[in-house]
């Protein structure tokens, strides 16, 4: 059985949300990185800290279950709402703020933005 | 004859709609038309267009003409990441609020009309304005 790491994230200087902790269990360990150009390396890095496999959501189907987080490049309407409002833990690598259609689900619990790779270290 | 005469429009994108989200309509009601190319997750494809995704020719600029299934919507503010989006991802959030500054910065403004319904094998184009 694979051990997992804990790591704590914090919202960067123009973020909103968090922090949060992401906890990763057997089954809920794919850290899937929904962003263009491939892995995005603040999900590389969290998978590193982790010892969680980075996965790229455009390429690899992945069920909302097994996300033990996601990093979204979210310019404030759709990625920004859908995560959250499954419960996926969501990093917006951009400064966003709760708005779109799906604004009401985005809560400090599950979403925490402007994140950088200096925001993210093991609990 | 060159294809770069300044009278004539510039195409910087032109592809082809390949499906159509069922919960499309719940963000079309709030004025918020969202596309992403093929590969999108399923939790984003099912509120939005998906189309062929392609190779962006050119940045999107106000004054640009953004045609959806034969209905044209004049562009009037273009957010600073709504470019990188397009040409990265196929992802394009149009909002239909008249709007000469965005919101937020995946965002591209256009005029306050109706969006028209979509099926699958509309077109969906961006173009320079005719100056």
């Amino acid at each position: 059985m694979p051990e997992y790491k804990k790591v704590k994230v914090v919202k960067g200087p123009k973020g909103w949300g968090g922090p949060f902790l992401i906890d990763p269990k057997v089954g809920k360990d794919k850290i899937v990185s929904i962003t263009g150009g491939g892995i995005h390396p603040i999900a590389a890095k969290i998978a590193e800290l982790t010892g969680c496999e980075a996965v790229d959501g455009f390429k690899t189907k992945v069920a909302f279950e097994a996300m033990a987080c996601c990093v979204i490049d979210c310019g404030g309407t759709a990625r920004v709402g859908v995560y959250p409002m499954k419960k996926v833990l969501t990093i917006d690598i951009y400064p966003t703020t709760p708005s779109g259609p799906l604004f009401r689900f985005i809560t400090e619990q599950y979403f925490c933005s402007g994140v950088r790779l200096d925001d993210i270290s093991l609990a | 004859m060159t294809s770069h005469s300044p009278e004539r429009a510039t195409l910087k994108y032109d592809r082809r709609v390949t499906s159509v989200g069922a919960l499309l309509d719940e963000f079309v009601s709030a004025g918020v038309l969202i596309f992403f190319g093929v590969g999108a997750p399923e939790e984003l494809a099912e509120f939005s267009v998906i189309h062929e995704g392609a190779p962006l020719r050119e940045p999107v600029e106000p004054g640009d003409v953004v045609t959806v299934a034969g209905s044209r919507y004049t562009v009037l503010a273009v957010g600073e990441v709504a470019n990188s989006n397009l040409a990265n991802l196929g992802h394009l959030v149009l909002k239909a609020n008249g709007q000469t500054s965005v919101e937020m910065p995946g965002d591209v403004c256009v005029e306050e009309l109706p969006f028209p319904s979509i099926d699958v094998g509309a077109t969906f184009t961006i173009e320079t304005g005719r100056r």
